[in-house]
């Protein structure tokens, strides 16, 4: 049973309290060109998900708190939270950093684009 | 015709006996739910301007203002507990006031049960059914939390030190009031940390 | 198997020999005192034997103290509150306790099954798997019942349990598990620091095994230290303490179950409300294990005669209860400890002697055994028992380290064995959450070593045996504990005292004592006395390839059960070191696994059970359905009215007439648990018109549309009306079962998709009591409420919406229809809504009014084609496959699932597509559910095309409709598909729309 704190309203509890909302900083390929989507990149989108053992980012609600979504950083293996963060916001760098394998790629792909 | 009957949620339940903390429904309260923006200074004063007091931003607390609770429920959600007669007319205040403001204020009165206890030992008997530590300091009066209350959704309000109000959906009111019931059942006290006064 | 009585003429701290209790064992009433378990009851009235064991159906008495009894399982309690596999060490004698063994047949003294220990030879390791292999078919009627019978332990209550249970949530800067000397000191020091603790102990009494420790601490006794302990800690503020409960497990995040058997010792409280058990969830800031350590066994030839047992637990019986375990005894041992007890027997005037395997034991209670002039044999083993039911006399050889075997040996007739080979610190916490432990060789055991959890071991847990060792360890560690939780503790600590105890000589390890003859020839040297898991077997598993401990110990049971291992663990682990040839770190060790000790079904249920069980969730008619005598059927956690049967009448028959007279005068659904969500904003229609398959934006004020919602995948999850009350402002509704879940869908995407929309989203499914009224006269009805409100066609058309009120109550009224006739759904304040049922009702007599239920609501729905989300989809089900193509937007570039529809596996042909049905047979109902197939054959398989998704007798039709999803539906009209059934039948039926009344709709617009 974990413990999870929601970054947007402070309420820390047990894991029952919120809802785990899968993998983090997907994107969402028709919100942004809703016409030039290639087959591969829908299924992407749809089903390919990163499988860490390790660091970790996804998404979780305030369920029966604030209602709110938000971020947050975990160890698979340990299982230990290393940051909330709110929804619309990336992992702290040094997080980013520390990321391995596809979730590294991502944001160093994400670092390219912003520079 | 006649005028409309009005029935809470508990009306067919009786006062429980043996138990060991006092518990009713408390069902003459009306409930306004209101939306905005903090943000928006024009929401914060239309609301202020109606409800006599600024809307609670920090969260899980409450604000009093005159018979009218503000309940803090989410960074841009209230709920604004008052007398039940007064609760259709305050929504309309709040509606007018508001206006063109991004917002919706809802009279949702019946939307929810409120079951009041109140003794030495309520925040025990709450304590039976939810992993909120209500032993804490944090949780002084005034303050609100959503939970998980046995298996459905609850609002927690610390009235004062020793009087709680749960808020369930109308449709669980029963559930609720059963569980309290067997959890307040006397033989079956705790009494968390004996010595803590 | 009643000797004489063992109660000695004087002592036992823990007995009030003023009050006898009277209770039952195996049917015979005994007599024993406040203060006893059953274990030293049973004892003091000289009977040895408890029960059978598993396999062999070898006589077993009691071994342990507590939890580690392994062989004195009873069952406690009679009728309904019989329970099974109690340890009898562990149960506290109350007035009329009713109490039985186990796992003997016909009765305790004889035992049918006990030719199993004749045959033993033909019961080795794994001997399950090797002999109820063949025939398959045996393993049903011949293997199962006859394994079943003979093993197995006690038999659970078959009748409802009367008692309550309860759950309790605990949080605790510090979490302290034991309460002997190291727990109550951790406790103490963590409490001063100023840190919140809880005290956690299985036992009735605080202090552990203090009472039977050595040494003296500043004036007081070692017990007498645990005492004051115990009393300050209770008077403390910021201290909760549990006795007779037990830390069952540890998880992630530090988060524990314990099991407190509150009423169990007293049935007078059981009688004042208090519930018999309950479970406390706990989160703990650090978590202090001081769990002590357990003695072990050693493995010497028929080491599980009745009345062998642990040396602490022969001490403790004479301390506590005043108990003799016999009137002649030996002591076995390869370490210090267990000399007190010889003291302790020879204090009580019980006559004892002691074999000690090591040579020269140099420690200073060996040499005080000397000079007491207890007779000693060192370097010497007990090489077998004698006694079948229980100890006649030992042979004592002498034995030097890893000899094999015995050459000779020497008789000593004596009725008991207090042994003891060593202590294991007590890990099972520790490794529940996946902490790591290391090998000890001064110890011969396992400690703890590292974890990911804030946790910390002291004490006998952590392999400290000395106690000013065990006391600057503990209160070191409540102090750590307090500051990393609270980050700064409080200046005040804890003073401990001077200890003085005996000098410990070194223990020599020694997992097996060699008998005559070959290795364990013809003898039994037990390991895990609950599986019957002997030396013999663990070796063999090696020769037999079983080289991975885990494999070992799933093809011997050993470690398994409600023992997990407690006692043979690490014995076996030595075992197979020997029979390997490697060292027990190499060896490995097996999991333990939550819980520690088993705890009761009743306490994990809680408090839900019964009514509580599961939430049932009530519409504002409620009462008024179950005073009509509803049927009333389960729609996610509401329970719906289905039908309202009258007197005399069969479900079917009320469904019918429901039904007609829906569709000929005017009937009444409760549809309160319609999911209504109140959505507005600037973007709100911009916000719907994404998360429909159609348009919302172009929705007129004061009109209602029909509104599909696809989830990401192009598949079909939700239906529903939704209103324009305002430009910026709508109200949709929900499936009954979706409101929440939609609800948080639109939330899900509003905050993490489209955050730029200005829109709220407030769910107010239970503000409001909602009614269809339906059928040719709904309108009348109405009327008759509200002369002045207008129903006209003209004025209120078919999916239009108005606000007023309905004979004096507030209303929305909506235009809309699920049953294909005139209908108004009436929605009005829940708590108004039970006096607006009663006044529509009053108002409907005159025009035939009748409430009807869910299944006459599906049937009229069925009858005009209407498809119900969950029945004609499956989740993998798309709008066209349901052929509402006409409400996917080809024009909005972008909306939830649009994609998806388009990708190849979707589009591509063959996809199931929603058909009407028409049996060839019109009294035919075809079953719900039954498969469509290409070609009929004698015998599956056969090639599906499709199945039935909803399926009625119409009395409308006077026929039975249904509707299917069958490959290609749509291009096979007219075309007749058979349904095999079970039971070689075969239903024909043809293809056609699904819309079976009222094609025109003409009825909606009346």
């Amino acid at each position: 049973m974990l413990v999870v704190t929601c970054p947007v309203c402070g309420a820390k509890g047990d894991e029952t309290d919120f809802h785990y909302g899968g993998q983090a900083h997907i994107r969402r390929p028709a919100t942004h060109d809703p016409v030039n989507i290639s087959d591969e990149e829908q299924r992407d989108y749809l089903f390919i998900r990163n499988n860490p053992k390790g660091l970790h980012f996804e998404r979780w609600r305030c369920d029966r708190g604030c209602g709110k979504w938000f971020h947050a950083a975990r160890d698979t293996q340990s299982l230990e939270f290393k940051a909330f963060y709110g929804i619309i916001e990336l992992p702290p760098e040094e997080l980013q950093k520390e990321a391995k394998g596809p979730w590294a790629d991502y944001f160093k792909k994400r670092a390219k684009a912003k520079a | 015709m006649l005028e409309a009957r009005f029935e809470s949620a508990l009306a067919q339940r009786s006062a429980p006996e043996n138990i060991y903390i006092d518990m009713r429904e408390i069902s003459e309260r009306g409930m306004i739910d209101l939306r905005g923006q903090t943000s928006d200074r024009k929401f914060t004063a239309a609301a202020r301007a109606v409800l006599g007091t600024d809307l609670p931003k920090e969260p899980r607390t409450s604000a009093t203002w005159g018979d009218a609770k503000i309940l803090w429920l989410s960074p841009d959600q209230w709920l604004i507990t008052c007398p039940r007669g007064k609760a259709q007319d305050l929504t309309n205040a709040l509606v007018k006031e508001l206006g063109d403001t991004h917002s919706l204020a809802i009279n949702v009165s019946d939307m929810r049960a409120i079951i009041r206890l109140e003794g030495e030992f309520a925040r025990e008997v709450v304590m039976k059914g939810s992993t909120l530590d209500l032993t804490d300091g944090d949780y002084t009066p005034g303050t609100v939390r959503r939970m998980r209350f046995a298996e459905i959704a609850a609002l927690l309000h610390i009235v004062e030190e020793k009087t709680i109000d749960i808020y369930v959906f109308r449709s669980y009111a029963h559930y609720a009031w059963d569980f309290l019931v067997k959890a307040a059942r006397k033989g079956s006290e705790v009494r968390l940390f004996p010595n803590s006064g | 198997m009643s000797g004489k009585p063992y109660r000695l003429s004087k002592g036992g701290s823990r007995i009030d020999r003023s009050q006898p209790i009277s209770f039952s064992f195996d049917g015979k009433t005994l007599s024993g005192l406040a203060g006893d378990t059953l274990a030293t009851a049973v004892m003091a009235s000289g009977q040895k034997l408890f029960g059978r064991s598993f396999k062999y159906h070898r006589p077993r008495g009691v071994v342990g103290l507590g939890a580690e009894e392994m062989n004195a399982l009873v069952g406690v309690g009679a009728g309904a509150r019989h329970e099974p596999n109690l340890r009898a060490t562990q149960v506290e004698l109350y007035s009329g306790l009713t109490s039985i063994s186990q796992n003997r047949w016909p009765s305790l003294s004889f035992d049918v099954g006990a030719f199993n220990s004749l045959f033993s030879r033909f019961f080795p390791g794994g001997f399950y798997y090797k002999t109820f292999m063949w025939p398959q078919a045996f393993w049903k009627h011949v293997y199962e019942p006859f394994i079943r019978r003979a093993a197995g332990l006690g038999k659970a209550a078959d009748e409802r349990d009367p008692d309550a249970y309860e759950h309790m949530h605990i949080h605790a800067d510090v979490v302290v598990v034991g309460g002997g000397i190291a727990g109550l000191t951790a406790t103490e020091a963590a409490a001063v620091s100023g840190a919140r603790v809880l005290l956690i102990d299985e036992n009735p009494v605080l202090g552990g095994i203090a009472d039977i420790t050595a040494g003296k601490a500043g004036d007081s006794s070692v017990a007498d230290l645990a005492k004051e302990i115990a009393a300050r800690v209770a008077k403390l503020p910021n201290v909760h303490v549990l006795t007779r409960t037990t830390a069952a497990g540890h998880y992630h995040h530090n988060y524990m179950l314990a099991f407190e058997r509150v009423a169990d010792h007293d049935p007078a409280l059981l009688a004042a409300g208090a519930p018999r058990h309950r479970l406390w969830r706990i989160r703990a800031g650090h978590v202090i294990l001081a769990t002590g350590a357990l003695e072990r066994p050693i493995a010497f030839a028929n080491n599980d005669r009745p009345g062998i047992m642990l040396a602490a637990a022969a001490r403790a019986m004479v301390e506590r209860y005043g108990v003799a375990p016999g009137t002649s005894g030996v002591v076995f041992t390869n370490n210090d400890d267990a000399y007190l007890t010889a003291f302790v027997l020879k204090k009580a005037g019980v006559a004892v002697r002691v074999v000690d395997s090591r040579a020269r034991p140099e420690g200073d209670l060996p040499k005080l055994a000397m000079a007491d002039r207890i007779e000693v044999d060192a370097g010497s083993v007990i090489s077998v028992v004698e006694g079948s039911s229980g100890v006649t006399a030992v042979k004592i050889a002498a034995y030097r380290r890893g000899q094999g075997r015995v050459i000779t040996e020497k008789k000593v007739a004596c009725d008991f064995v207090a042994m003891s080979g060593g202590f294991n610190p007590v890990l099972h916490l520790w490794c529940h959450n996946g902490g790591k432990i290391r090998f000890d060789d001064a110890l011969a055991s396992f400690r703890p070593h590292t974890h990911g959890d804030a946790i910390t071991a002291a004490g006998g847990a952590n392999g400290t045996m000395s106690v000013a060792e065990t006391l600057t360890e503990a209160a070191a560690a409540g102090e750590a504990a307090a500051k990393s939780v609270n980050g700064k503790v409080k200046a005040s600590k804890i003073k401990l005292p001077k200890v003085e105890e005996p000098k410990r000589g070194a223990l020599e390890t020694l997992w097996f004592a060699p008998a005559t003859g070959k290795y364990n020839q013809g003898n039994k040297h037990f390991i895990d006395f609950q599986n019957d898991v002997t030396a013999a077997d663990l070796e063999l598993a090696q020769r037999e390839g079983y080289e991975s401990v885990e494999h070992t110990k799933r093809y011997t049971t050993f470690g398994m059960a409600t023992d997990q291992g407690k006692t043979s663990n690490i014995n076996g682990l030595g075992v197979l070191s020997e029979a390997t040839g490697k060292p027990i770190p190499e060896i490995g060790i097996t999991t333990f696994r939550p819980p520690y000790t088993p705890y009761s079904f009743g306490s994990i249920a809680g408090a839900l059970t019964k009514d509580l069980f599961l939430p049932v969730r009530r519409t504002p008619i409620f009462q008024w359905h179950v005073d009509r005598g509803a049927v009333f059927e389960p729609v996610g956690q509401w329970r719906r009215a289905y039908t309202y049967p009258e007197p005399g009448e069969d479900k079917h028959r009320s469904i019918n007439r429901e039904i007609l007279c829906v569709r000929n005068k005017v009937g009444l659904l409760d549809a309160s648990t319609l999911g209504k969500i109140e959505i507005k904003g600037p973007d709100a229609a911009e916000f719907l018109d994404r998360m429909y398959t159609n348009t919302f934006s172009t929705l007129k004020v004061g009109k209602c549309r029909y509104g599909l919602m696809m989830n990401e995948l192009g598949f079909l999850t939700d239906d529903g009306v939704t209103v324009r009350l305002d430009e910026d402002h709508f109200l949709m509704h929900t499936t009954s079962g979706g409101a929440d879940r939609i609800a948080a869908w639109l939330e899900e995407w509003l905050q993490t998709e489209w955050t730029q929309y200005k829109v709220f989203v407030t769910p107010v499914t239970e503000q409001w009591a909602q009614f269809a009224i339906a059928g040719p006269r709904a309108r009348e009805v109405l009327a008759k409420l509200e002369p002045d409100f207008h129903f006209s066609n003209e004025a209120f058309p078919h999916m239009s919406f108005k606000t007023g009120k309905l004979g004096g109550y507030p209303v929305r009224i909506f235009r809309i229809s699920f049953s294909g006739e005139q209908s108004y759904e009436v929605a009005t304040p829940a708590n108004l809504g039970r006096g607006l049922w009663d006044a529509i009702m009053e108002a409907g007599k005159e025009f035939g009014i009748a409430p009807y239920g869910t299944e006459a609501l599906h049937v009229l729905r069925a009858e005009k084609g209407y498809i119900v989300i969950g029945d004609e989809t499956d989740g993998t089900t798309t709008p066209y496959d349901v052929g509402l193509d006409g409400l996917v937007s080809k024009k909005k570039a972008d909306f939830i699932g649009k994609r998806s529809l388009e990708q190849a596996y979707l589009k591509g042909p063959n996809r199931k597509q929603l058909v009407g049905l028409l049996t060839e047979d019109p009294n035919e109902v075809l079953p719900d559910g039954a498969y469509a197939v290409r070609t009929v054959k004698d015998k599956p398989p056969m090639e599906m095309i499709g199945q039935v998704t909803s399926t009625y007798m119409s009395p409308t039709l006077n026929r039975s409709i249904a509707m299917a999803l069958i490959e290609n539906g749509r291009a096979r009209m007219g075309e007749v598909i058979s349904f095999p059934l079970e039971g070689g039948k075969v239903v024909k039926a043809k293809i056609t729309g699904a819309v079976f009344y009222d094609k025109d709709g003409g009825r909606i617009h009346a």
